[in-house]
C-alpha cells in the first residue's frame, strides 16, 4: 500500500478546488458560443461573417469571464481575510471563549467533554495551533478556503476559450453553414455529457457517472432552451410596426 | 431563580471529595452558612478559575462557619476525575445529573442542558440569604462571596461595599 503523502493530498484538494472555475468556464464558452453560432447562422447569410462575429464574442467572453473570476475571487478572499483578522483579534482577547467554543465544537463532532478539554488545552501551549482550529472548527475557515484570484482568472478565461473551440472549429472546418451548426451542436452536446460525466460523475465518485453527465447536458441545454424561448417571445417587443 | 427568604431545596445527591465519591445531602451539612454554587460543566476554562478560587479561600470561608459545594449537571465520577486534573478540592462537588436540583433553585438553562452560573448563599436556617447568577462566559468574584458572607454573619445592615472593621450600623445604614 502506498503511503500517504499529505502534502501531495494538499495539492489534490487545492487543485480541486479549482473545479467550479473549469466546469463553469467551459459550459458558459460552450453555450454561449453555440447560441452565437445557432442565432446568427439564420440571421445572417455570410458564414465568414458568423465566425467572425463568433470569434470575437469567444475573445470578449473568455476575457471577461477571466476579469471577472479575478475580481471576485480577489474580493471576496479581502472580505475574508479582514473578518479572519477582526476574529483572530476579538479571540486573542477572550483566550477562555475562544477554548470553551473549541471546546463545544469538538463535543458536537463526539468527543467527550474530558477528551475535547484535554486537546484544547494541549492546543492552547501553542496558540497558533489553537486559533488555527478555532477557526476552522468554529467559523468553517481555512486556508483552502481562499481562492487566488490570479489562477482563478486564468482558468475560467482559459477553460471559457476551450469550451468555446468546442462548437467553433466544427463549423469552422466543415464547409457547409447548415452542416457546421449541426457538427457544432453535436459536439456541444458531446463535450456538455463529457464534463458531467468526469467532473461530476467520475472525479466524484458517483455510482453511475453517465447520469451525471446527463443531468448535466439537460441542465445546461435546458438553460439554453429556455433562454431561446424567451427570446422568441419577446422578439414581438422590438418588432418595427410596419407603415 | 430563587430569592432571599426563600427556604432552599434540600438535597441528597452523589458527590466527589477527596478523590472519593460519596452522597451529600443538605440537611447532613452542619456549617452555619453554606455557599452553594452552580457551574455549568466540569471540564471547561472557565469554570476553573472560580472553582479553584474558592479552593484557595476555602480557609477564610471555614472561619466564617460556611461550607462550599459546587455544583454542575456531571456527574460524580467526572467530577472525581475533574477535581484531580484541578490538583484537588478542599470542597465536595455535587452531582446534579438531570438538573433537577438546578431546576428547583431556578437556574437551569434548558437551551445548554447546564446550570447558570449561580451562587446561593444558605443561611442558619436553611433559607436563601443571598441569590446571584452571572453570564455563562463571565467568573464570579469568590471574594465578593466572602465579602456578603461576612456581611451577613455581621448581622448589621451594611453599606455599600462594606468590609469588616467598616462601619455598620445596627439600625440604619444612613
Amino acid at each position: 500500500m502506498a503511503a500517504l503523502d499529505p502534502q501531495a493530498k494538499r495539492r489534490t484538494f487545492e487543485r480541486l478546488a479549482n473545479v467550479r472555475e473549469i466546469v463553469f468556464g467551459i459550459q458558459d464558452g460552450v453555450l454561449t458560443t453555440a447560441g452565437v453560432l445557432a442565432g446568427l447562422s439564420g440571421a445572417v447569410a455570410q458564414r465568414s461573417q458568423v465566425i467572425l462575429a463568433a470569434l470575437a464574442s469567444t475573445a470578449a467572453g473568455a476575457l471577461s469571464m477571466g476579469a471577472g473570476a479575478y475580481l471576485g475571487t480577489r474580493a471576496e478572499t479581502r472580505i475574508l481575510r479582514s473578518e479572519m483578522r477582526r476574529v483572530r483579534q476579538e479571540s486573542q482577547g477572550q483566550p477562555y471563549v475562544v477554548q470553551e467554543s473549541l471546546l463545544a465544537a469538538l463535543a458536537k463532532e463526539g468527543l467527550s467533554r474530558e477528551a475535547g478539554y484535554r486537546i484544547v488545552q494541549l492546543l492552547s501551549a501553542a496558540p497558533q495551533a489553537l486559533y488555527n482550529t478555532a477557526e476552522e472548527k468554529i467559523y468553517g475557515l481555512a486556508g483552502a478556503t481562499f481562492g487566488n484570484p490570479l489562477s482563478d482568472g486564468l482558468l475560467m478565461g482559459v477553460a471559457f476559450l476551450l469550451g468555446a473551440l468546442v462548437p467553433l472549429l466544427p463549423f469552422m472546418l466543415v464547409a457547409s453553414l447548415r452542416l457546421g451548426l449541426i457538427a457544432g451542436l453535436a459536439t456541444t452536446a458531446i463535450v456538455l455529457f463529457a464534463v458531467g460525466y468526469a467532473f461530476e460523475g467520475r472525479l466524484s465518485d458517483q455510482r453511475y457517472p453517465a447520469v451525471a453527465g446527463l443531468r448535466f447536458l439537460g441542465i445546461a441545454m435546458g438553460a439554453a432552451a429556455i433562454g431561446y424561448v424567451i427570446g422568441l417571445l419577446i422578439a414581438p417587443l422590438g418588432a418595427v410596426p410596419a407603415g | 431563580m430563587l430569592k432571599p427568604g426563600d427556604a432552599a431545596p434540600a438535597f441528597d445527591l452523589p458527590c466527589a471529595f477527596d478523590d472519593k465519591l460519596s452522597h451529600l445531602s443538605l440537611s447532613g451539612i452542619r456549617s452555619e452558612m453554606v455557599v452553594l454554587f452552580f457551574y455549568p460543566r466540569d471540564f471547561s476554562f472557565i469554570c476553573p478559575t472560580e472553582v479553584i478560587g474558592f479552593h484557595k479561600a476555602r480557609a477564610a470561608f471555614n472561619a466564617e462557619h460556611t461550607s462550599i459545594v459546587g455544583v454542575s449537571v456531571d456527574d460524580a465520577e467526572s467530577h472525581r476525575r475533574w477535581a484531580r486534573e484541578l490538583g484537588g478540592l478542599g470542597f465536595p462537588l455535587l452531582a446534579d445529573a438531570g438538573g433537577n436540583l438546578a431546576r428547583e433553585y431556578g437556574v437551569f438553562d434548558a437551551a445548554e442542558g447546564t446550570a447558570l452560573r449561580a451562587t446561593f448563599i444558605l443561611d442558619a436556617k436553611r433559607l436563601v440569604a443571598y441569590a446571584v447568577a452571572s453570564p455563562v462566559n463571565v467568573g464570579r468574584s469568590v471574594s465578593e462571596t466572602l465579602r456578603v458572607v461576612r456581611a451577613l454573619r455581621s448581622g448589621k445592615l451594611c453599606p455599600a461595599d462594606w468590609v469588616p472593621g467598616a462601619d455598620a450600623s445596627p439600625a440604619d445604614p444612613d
